[in-house]
């Protein structure tokens, strides 16, 4: 050996230390990856016992969820039909996507465009305060007064004018439901404000400054340039914004639970008790035993992880073909 | 944009219209701003307005068995859970998200961004229901459980931030260390780690701020007492989000009371952290 010791000891170093730390900090990659595989086979393992009992179409098409008996005959009666989940779930996730969609997309525009700049990061750091509060702090104050003035206001003044000709709008005015799917959606759709409002933000924002100006220089009033230019070149990553949001709605459980009245029947109006598959799952656990029961609640919870999963591919997908999108 | 009346008559009808048109437009996204802050504003302001009845010195350092009850058990959990989760999930955490920014190739990195995205937008229930049905049957309803789910729904929390912040530490900081001939493995953690040390910080904090408002899955796996917990990891613990549950669904008018006070806490805790996180990214802009 010609080499001198610091060189020697320098390469010892390098030839020992730096892969143990590289594999250190890659074994924390993998347990992170089995995490992942974790989740996605044991729900599919537990919900295999389901299958022997339910038929795939059944469960989702009844919306019947009595569980399993014996008939006195010694068959076996009863089943498990998440159709009033899958309904509640997609219904309120639907009013959720209604109310914060236009409303987050305009206060966006507001705030980029419009807003001073103090005012705007006042408002901003509001906005997205929501996104920080505990969602069993907005299910209780959902339950104890928000719900309450929408039962008293909007609900009803839809239920006793439109309702009286659409049934699905109508409410009995003498008893009003203590819960509604109308209501849970509305509480969904504040919790999600915060996710449009964030990402429209900063989509909007990287619209290049030359578009507006080359719009506004050719005699464009302000609202022109953001119908016309703004909001078509920030049209993808928008619509990325909403997905991601519509995510996080489909998958919030417990502020749901609290508002929603969960009745697993599909209800005959939007101003009725339902259910949802997250608040399903988190209001049942206590009665589960059998195989099939924890099956059951396994296929919810994988119904549930693959439309949230089907949702964050939607979006890479999207906003990768975006230059806009891309940035967010 | 301002016209003055004079210049507006000089104006065709039609220029006149469009003005009339954006003015309404600048109005309507006005209004829908105020609507976007409005629930935060009432939800604070009523929050406090009931919770603060409810706070007093036996309302943090009674437990519910008491004379005078009050949520010392939830409180001492809800910290219980959260430290020991973010004792594993911070190292591990960090590790993970170093690797993916410093070390991966750019495969690696892409399969593993995508796999905390996966993770993050994983609902909180599918957590708690993972951690029950395959964890439960072995360790019981119990805090380890808890510490379980809560771990799943940290760890994407730590990682994201990591890899983010590490990504912003200048490429010469490193280069520089690397050319005095100091090893790769304390150039990535006494050079890049220490830059970036304020970041992972925030990660820390944003991750303890998820594990301290989370319901759904801890009543799937902690299960929530009425007795205090400390220590004994192998059986059911509180937490205050548990006690805010449950107490808004009991008849008693007394704990109906002590659930908004235990929201206005959570409430209090959650801005706190959110503004310490605020101020602390302004500061650690790192490049």
């Amino acid at each position: 050996m010609t080499q001198n010791e610091g060189t020697r000891l320098g390469q010892g170093r390098l030839s020992l230390a730096d892969p143990i730390f590289r594999l250190l900090l890659g074994a924390a990659v993998i347990l992170a990856g089995l995490l992942l595989a974790t989740l996605i086979v044991s729900l599919i393992g537990y919900s295999m016992p389901l299958w022997t009992v339910e038929n795939p179409l059944h469960f989702i098409t009844s919306d019947v969820w009595s569980g399993l008996s014996q008939a006195p005959d010694g068959s076996t009666v009863g089943g498990f039909g998440a159709a009033g989940m899958i309904f509640g779930t997609v219904v309120t996730s639907i009013i959720a996507i209604l109310f914060a969609a236009p409303v987050g997309i305009f206060a966006a525009v507001y705030l980029v465009e419009f807003a001073p700049k103090r005012l705007a990061t006042l408002l901003t750091f509001l906005v997205e305060l929501i996104a920080a509060i505990p969602s069993v702090v907005i299910g209780l104050w959902a339950v104890g007064d928000l719900s309450l003035r929408l039962r008293d206001s909007v609900e009803w003044w839809v239920a006793s004018s439109i309702g009286k000709i659409i049934p699905w709008l109508s409410e009995d005015p003498a008893a009003p439901a203590a819960s509604s799917v109308f209501r849970a959606g509305l509480v969904l759709g504040m919790m999600i404000l915060p996710m449009v409002v964030a990402v429209s933000r900063e989509v909007i924002r990287s619209v290049p400054q030359s578009l507006r100006e080359g719009y506004v220089g050719m005699g464009a009033t302000r609202w022109e340039t953001i119908r016309h230019v703004i909001l078509p070149t920030a049209k993808v990553g928008i619509a990325g914004a909403v997905l991601l949001a519509l995510g996080r709605a489909i998958g919030e459980t417990i502020a749901v639970t609290m508002v929603i009245g969960n009745a697993s029947r599909i209800p005959g109006s939007l101003f009725q008790s339902g259910q949802t598959i997250a608040s399903k799952i988190a209001g049942s656990i206590a009665e589960t035993g059998t195989p099939e029961e924890l099956g059951s609640l396994a296929a919810l919870g994988l119904a549930l992880f693959l439309i949230t999963l089907g949702l964050s591919l939607a979006v890479r997908f999207i906003t990768r073909r975006s230059v806009v999108g891309a940035n967010s | 944009m301002k016209v003055s009346g004079l210049l507006l008559e000089r104006l065709s009808p039609q220029e006149q219209r469009r003005l009339r048109t954006d003015r309404l437009m600048a109005l309507f996204l006005r209004t829908c701003a105020g609507i976007a802050v409005l629930p935060v504003v009432a939800l604070t302001v009523y929050v406090a307005l009931r919770g603060i009845p409810a706070l007093s010195p036996t309302f943090f350092l009674n437990s519910p068995a008491d004379t005078e009850p009050g949520i010392l058990n939830a409180i001492l959990g809800s910290l219980q859970l959260t430290a020991v989760a973010i004792l594993f999930t911070g190292p591990i955490g960090i590790a993970a998200g170093v690797y993916l920014s410093e070390y991966a190739s750019r495969r690696v990195s892409s399969a593993g961004t995508m796999m905390i995205d996966v993770l993050l937008g994983t609902p909180s229930i599918i957590a708690g229901l993972v951690v029950f049905l395959v964890a439960v049957p072995f360790l019981g309803f119990s805090a380890w459980a808890g510490v379980l789910a809560l771990s799943v729904l940290m760890l994407p929390v730590v990682m994201r931030t990591t890899q983010e912040v590490i990504r912003l530490v200048p490429i010469g900081v490193r280069e520089a260390s690397l050319a005095l001939g100091v090893p790769v493995w304390k150039t990535t953690l006494y050079i890049t780690c220490r830059t970036a040390l304020s970041g992972l910080l925030t990660g820390l904090v944003l991750a303890i701020s998820r594990g301290l408002g989370e319901t759904a899955p801890l009543l799937l796996t902690a299960r929530g007492t009425s007795a205090m917990n400390l220590f004994d990891f192998g059986t059911t613990i509180n937490a205050m989000p548990m006690a805010v549950y449950e107490y808004s669904n009991t008849s008693s008018a007394l704990l109906k009371e002590q659930a908004w006070g235990t929201a206005l806490v959570l409430l209090v805790i959650a801005l706190t952290l959110n503004v310490l996180v605020r101020s602390r990214t302004i500061n650690s802009r790192v490049a």
